[in-house]
């Protein structure tokens, strides 16, 4: 086992511990020890298949969905072991927030998208919920495109609109940590560079851990990077080190061969 | 380079030429189809529609059925199909997603849905005889509404299963992950998700197993059926106690007793029957299209 890979200056908002994840017996993670630092935005970067989406997904218990999946090791919020009996994943999901790969809004109007969590979570009605749902669409950067249109249904969006609507979806119900698996890879470049910028500044009040095979993305958006290979973490650092020191040569290969 | 030009005109000629022929086999055979339909309401429509009128529609026969109206079997067939509706959609929608839930994993799930697809496959005269046996003199319910209640309920579960089944499971893993995510339990994510999105699959199976059930007359044969009604139904608890007319066997004692009921009679109710299915199948794509809109264009 590696020592867990940290950051002294910041404080930690979610920590894996010898963290394996294994589908069929295949196994995807191996023994992954890191800590993400509070309110900063981390990426994940490697090649496909290297593991990263899995280690996002074992952070708010999604892997649990696939039939034989083995996780051992332990991943800590808030000092708690997520994979307790005891943790009710509820609550954990309220806490740690996710977007996916491609814009899923649920078949039903905008503000319906965004009213649903705050409303199933926290009994917010009426004035009240419509102020939570404006507020989560303007930080997600959508309220002045969608405000005079709350009722229409979701999937009218463009797909990036689509992908912010889904971001603000999951601020609603106020989660501390958001993942975000290869957010922009089904967007177009207009609307990568808006959700960028969008990242960017949730990362002052989130802690945000992306997911991106886009490596300009990640030395873009990102304050801190880690590079996983074959299921392992070889290499975690600032971004600026990462990309313009890296310590391993894989991740020298990686970069350099990327950067091209 | 010639040479390859010339092997490729050959086989393009030839696949032009399957091309040609195979479209204009289905054009034909789809359009033969439509035709038959067409010409079968067609045939009704012409021979029926003369009969068709207010007093037809509304009044109860006359003068030993030779006169008046098929009302009491218009009412009749309308108020069997609405208990059934109110009856079968909720237990079939529950089993539908009983086993788009648990379907996958378990044996006996596996076991009760080829179990409903074998009901839904089997002969309504058999649910017939089935009420018949349990309703109508097992529980004592005799020839009554309730007895064909229950068992055109039973008649129509099978089927509303089954399209519940189907439409859960055209609901795309990334909505229930969506909602999973969000931290909405497997309950609240089949609730709010995943039943809406194919509320509009439901309701078309529900509408149609309907229509199916209304046009049957071996269901309600021996459970519920009265040929000759002559009074005006009135509605109260002891009609539930009691037969009701109906047009399916309406067609099939008028027409196995000859001179007593016109035939003309005969054909404006098989118009009226058709007009009814017909109308609750375009009630089906009128709310499938309207909920599509509403909820995905």
């Amino acid at each position: 086992m590696v020592a867990t890979m940290t950051t002294p200056k910041q404080k930690t908002a979610i920590e894996t511990i010898d963290l394996s994840v294994a589908y069929n017996g295949k196994a995807a993670l191996k023994g992954v020890s890191v800590a993400f630092p509070e309110n900063a935005v981390t990426a994940l970067i490697g090649p496909s298949g290297c593991g990263k989406s899995t280690l996002l997904r074992a952070m708010n218990r999604m892997n649990d969905r696939i039939p034989d999946v083995a996780i051992s090791g332990r991943v800590l919020l808030n000092g708690q072991d997520i994979y307790d009996r005891r943790v009710n994943l509820t609550r954990l999901r309220r806490e740690v927030g996710m977007v996916f790969q491609k814009p899923n809004p649920f078949p039903m109007s905008i503000f319906e998208n965004v009213a649903l969590g705050p409303r199933l979570h926290y009994g917010i009605r009426g004035r009240a919920l419509q102020e939570v749902v404006e507020d989560a669409l303007r930080k997600a950067a959508l309220w002045d495109e969608v405000k005079d249109e709350l009722h229409k249904s979701g999937l009218a969006l463009s797909g990036g609109q689509q992908q912010r609507l889904c971001i603000a979806r999951m601020l609603a119900v106020q989660p501390r940590i958001l993942l975000m698996d290869e957010p922009c890879s089904a967007l177009d470049p207009i609307s990568t560079q808006k959700i960028e910028e969008l990242i960017a500044e949730l990362g002052t009040r989130y802690t945000v851990i992306v997911v991106t095979h886009n490596l300009q993305q990640a030395a873009r958006i990102s304050h801190y990077t880690g590079f996983l290979m074959f299921g392992e973490l070889v290499e975690w650092g600032e971004t600026t080190q990462i990309f313009e020191r890296p310590a391993r040569p894989e991740t020298e290969a990686y970069i350099r061969g990327r950067f091209g | 380079m010639a040479a390859w030009e010339a092997l490729a005109a050959r086989r393009d000629t030839l696949r032009a030429r399957k091309n040609a022929l195979l479209t204009g086999a289905f054009g034909a055979v789809g359009l033969a189809t439509v035709l038959l339909v067409f010409a079968l309401v067609a045939i009704i429509a012409v021979n029926g529609a003369p009969t068709i009128s207010w007093e037809f529609l509304t009044q109860p026969p006359r003068e030993g059925m030779s006169a008046g109206g098929v009302g009491p079997m218009i009412f009749g067939s309308i108020l069997l199909m609405l208990g059934a509706f109110v009856m079968a959609t909720p237990l079939g929608v529950f089993g539908g997603v009983c086993l788009a839930e648990y379907g996958e994993r378990s044996r006996l799930m596996r076991l009760m849905h080829a179990s409903v697809a074998a009901l839904a496959g089997t002969p309504p005269i058999v649910y017939g005889l089935f009420g018949l046996a349990i309703f109508v003199l097992k529980f004592h319910f005799g020839v009554s509404l309730l007895a064909g209640w229950c068992t055109l309920t039973l008649f129509c579960v099978p089927a509303i299963v089954l399209t519940t089944e189907a439409a859960l499971k055209t609901v795309p893993a990334a909505l229930i992950d969506g909602g999973l995510a969000l931290g909405l339990s497997r309950w609240q994510t089949l609730w709010r998700i995943a039943l809406p999105y194919a509320l509009p699959g439901i309701l078309t199976g529900v509408i149609l197993s309907l229509g199916r059930a209304v046009g049957e007359a071996t269901p309600v044969l021996f459970t519920a059926s009265v040929y000759y009604s002559t009074a005006e139904t009135k509605l109260g608890w002891e009609t539930l106690r009691q037969p009701v007319a109906n047009l399916p066997y309406y067609l099939a004692e008028g027409y196995r007793q000859p001179g007593v009921v016109p035939e003309r009679f005969i054909w404006g109710a098989c118009l009226t029957l058709i007009m009814l299915t017909l109308l609750l199948n375009a009630g089906a794509i009128l709310i499938r299209s309207r909920m599509r809109r509403r909820y995905l264009w």
